[in-house]
């Protein structure tokens, strides 16, 4: 069994697939598609024995949850959505920084009357006296929306499944209320909807997560660390500037930049590896010791030993 | 789908006994039952607990959960009125994942409606139940009992404003609701929110004249009105907010109090007297709700159940029900408050709400035989 790849599942469209596309290939791993570019399955450069499967966000979440695939790429929304005890069956092993969204309740713009969630518990609550039927709320975040609307305390309402176009509920008069993922909020406006002052459900954004379900193997593990080890490599990297001095120069260099070291500069020959942030900081300082000409290079990865995610994971799958 | 083991025919026949004796009719309910009807009665909550089918092109169904709303719609279906009916069948959940709880098991219990009225057959369901418990062999049981009304009864004492009221009795089953409603007394007073003004000024008009305003508004903030309600009910909110906002809110003596009520878990008679003591303190009148415990209480020794094994809990209510009344579960120590052996309650409110007539008196119970019978742990 040591011989089974490693299964990692990737979007197979939208602009999430192009993100983390553009994501992976920045950290050296490019996917090509086998049997042509329609393929559901493909490769990873530099990763052997792995194999990906270009399948929908979420379908992604659905394989993680049931341990059909090691590795997925997708929206923290949908994993959420798998329902209770998700964290012991799936491990957020990073937050990828794209595809952000926030999952919100959102309730019609002429209910002037509401503004927060303990309105919409009180106005419920009026409804089903009045009309002897509960307030609707379109969704297809049943899970998510349950566990917040218990947590404000509300029992009068009902879900209205949707599947698509969620914000045209209260327009269509098939719903009330909406909870649906929006990012700058047009969409909602467009319908005569308003996004409640304490309606925010998920900060969503896409991550790498890993099945704890999944039969993994040591070597599958070791395919994750190699994966990680660039991944993070390439995140610490950018925030890395590398500066280079006359090699004459250095025991001024040095004292000039000690100052940097408490705020994770590192020592290199003739050199210092210093966070992005002070570049400038740190190239005036050695301006004013007289030290020159310093040349600055970004590093492409910084790699570090160890990985915490992939201890993490290593520890919860008992490897 | 985890199915329960069986327990042997001489436990079954023995839990059984105490239902087939209490004169009701025995029948049975449809296995499916409209999703629709069960989640507006039971709430959004109980959806994922329930096993929802469907045919293609047709509605969505459910398996039933319990036999409550089951019978409640058949004995609607007959026309309503006087009935006794047992029960003794299936009932269907779905367990949280990794728990290891059966999803198909068995349930026996008995639904009267139009009884003899509160304390009497309160006190017949809840000595049902305990006996039938019992009958199981099992000698770590306990009777838990809690009264939703007792709770709306010591609110109403003390007499706050109606919005309040109605917001602390509705957060009753939801504990966290009723904490932070209850912080806020001691809470700085909030901020004025927006359209505060426009509350105190569409409060002090006419309803016709406040809901055209109320449309010009939205005309010229260019707002499509969406959603079911009409501007006369936003106008009566409006309204009915600053009315609420210039009242005065609940102080820290009554939230007090109400912390206090929600504390008392005693044997009945040391609960009674703390709630009574309580309501003295706070100059509260609750002397009918006390009394007509106190007569449960009688009925229910005379009927068997053992005052020594019975606790009265005020902050004991269940989420995901209908009960609006008394209520009980009967627990066994090793099995935890999470499986109770039994349980039941008074739900006069539940017909209404299928259509029925208001302030029909019902009261029900079940029982998990498995869960009764002693010898269950070394089968599973």
């Amino acid at each position: 069994m040591t011989d089974a790849p490693l299964t990692i599942g990737l979007p197979s469209k939208g602009r999430l697939k192009e993100q983390a596309d553009a994501w992976l290939a920045d950290c050296g791993f490019t996917i090509s598609a086998e049997g042509g570019e329609r393929g559901y399955r493909a490769k990873l450069s530099n990763l052997p024995n792995v194999q990906v499967q270009l399948i929908s966000a979420g379908d992604i979440a659905t394989a993680l949850d049931a341990g059909d695939i090691h590795l997925g790429v997708t929206g923290e929304d949908l994993l959420r959505e798998r329902g209770e005890g998700l964290d012991s069956r799936v491990m957020l092993m990073r937050a990828l920084c794209f595809g952000r969204a926030d999952l919100i309740v959102a309730a019609p713009q002429s209910w002037i009357d509401v503004e927060t969630m303990a309105d919409v518990e009180e106005v419920a609550a009026a409804y089903v006296v009045r009309t002897g039927r509960r307030l609707r709320v379109a969704t297809k975040y049943l899970v998510q929306t349950r566990t917040f609307f218990a947590r404000a305390g509300i029992a009068d309402y009902r879900i209205v499944e949707s599947s698509g176009a969620t914000e045209g509920a209260p327009a269509a008069g098939a719903a009330e209320l909406v909870v649906d993922i929006t990012t700058t909020g047009a969409t909602l406006r467009a319908n005569g909807l308003k996004v409640l002052a304490d309606g925010l459900i998920l900060k969503s954004q896409a991550q790498l997560a890993a099945s704890l379900i999944a039969p993994w193997t040591p070597s599958q593990l070791a395919s994750v660390r190699r994966l990680m080890g660039a991944v993070e490599a390439r995140a610490r990297a950018l925030k890395l500037s590398m500066l280079t001095w006359p090699a004459d120069q250095t025991a001024r260099a040095q004292a000039a930049t000690e100052a940097f070291l408490a705020r994770g500069a590192t020592r290199r020959a003739d050199g210092l590896l210093a966070q992005a942030g002070d570049l400038l900081d740190v190239a005036g300082a050695l301006a004013a010791a007289g030290v020159g000409p310093v040349s600055v290079a970004h590093p492409e990865f910084a790699f570090e030993p160890t990985s915490a995610a992939v201890e993490d994971l290593t520890g919860r799958l008992g490897l | 789908m985890i199915i329960e083991p069986t327990a042997p025919a001489d436990v079954l026949a023995a839990i059984r006994a105490p239902f087939a004796a209490a004169g009701a009719l025995a029948i049975d309910a449809p296995l499916i039952q409209p999703l629709g009807v069960l989640l507006d009665l039971a709430g959004e909550a109980m959806r994922a607990r329930l096993f929802v089918v469907q045919g293609e092109g047709g509605e969505e169904v459910c398996l039933r959960p319990d036999f409550t709303i089951p019978i409640a719609r058949a004995h609607l279906d007959e026309g309503g009125g006087a009935g006794r009916y047992t029960y003794d069948g299936k009932a269907f959940r779905v367990a949280p994942r990794g728990s290891g709880r059966a999803e198909e098991f068995l349930q026996i219990g008995i639904e009267i409606y139009g009884g003899p009225g509160a304390p009497a057959d309160d006190a017949e369901v809840a000595a049902l139940a305990w006996r039938s418990s019992a009958a199981g062999g099992r000698d770590d049981l306990s009777l838990l009992m809690g009264d939703v009304s007792l709770f709306s009864a010591f609110i109403d004492a003390l007499g706050l404003a109606d919005s309040l009221a109605a917001r602390l009795k509705r957060a009753f089953s939801h504990p966290r609701a009723l904490h932070a409603e209850l912080d806020r007394a001691q809470a700085p007073a909030p901020e004025p929110r927006q359209g505060d003004r426009l509350s105190a000024l569409l409060a002090g008009l006419p309803e016709a004249e406040a809901c055209a305003v109320l449309e010009d508004l939205w005309a010229i903030a260019g707002i499509q009105p969406v959603g079911g309600r009409k501007p006369a009910e936003i106008v009566h909110r409006l309204s009915e907010r600053a009315i609420a906002a210039k009242a005065p809110r609940l102080s820290e003596a009554e939230a007090g109090l109400v912390q206090r009520y929600l504390t008392i878990a005693e044997p009945p008679r040391v609960a009674l007297d703390q709630i009574a003591e309580l309501a003295k303190e706070g100059g509260l009148k609750l002397n009918g709700a006390l009394s007509a415990w106190s007569d449960r209480l009688d009925a229910l020794v005379s009927l068997g159940a053992p005052v020594d094994r019975m606790m009265l809990a005020t902050g004991f209510g269940r989420v995901f029900s209908y009960y609006d009344g008394f209520l009980f579960e009967v627990r066994s120590n090793a099995l935890g408050e999470e499986a109770p052996v039994a349980a039941g309650g008074r739900y006069d409110n539940l017909a209404a709400a299928l259509g029925g007539t208001a302030g029909e008196r019902a009261v029900g119970c079940m029982v998990r035989p498995i869960r009764a019978w002693a010898g269950a742990e070394r089968v599973a």
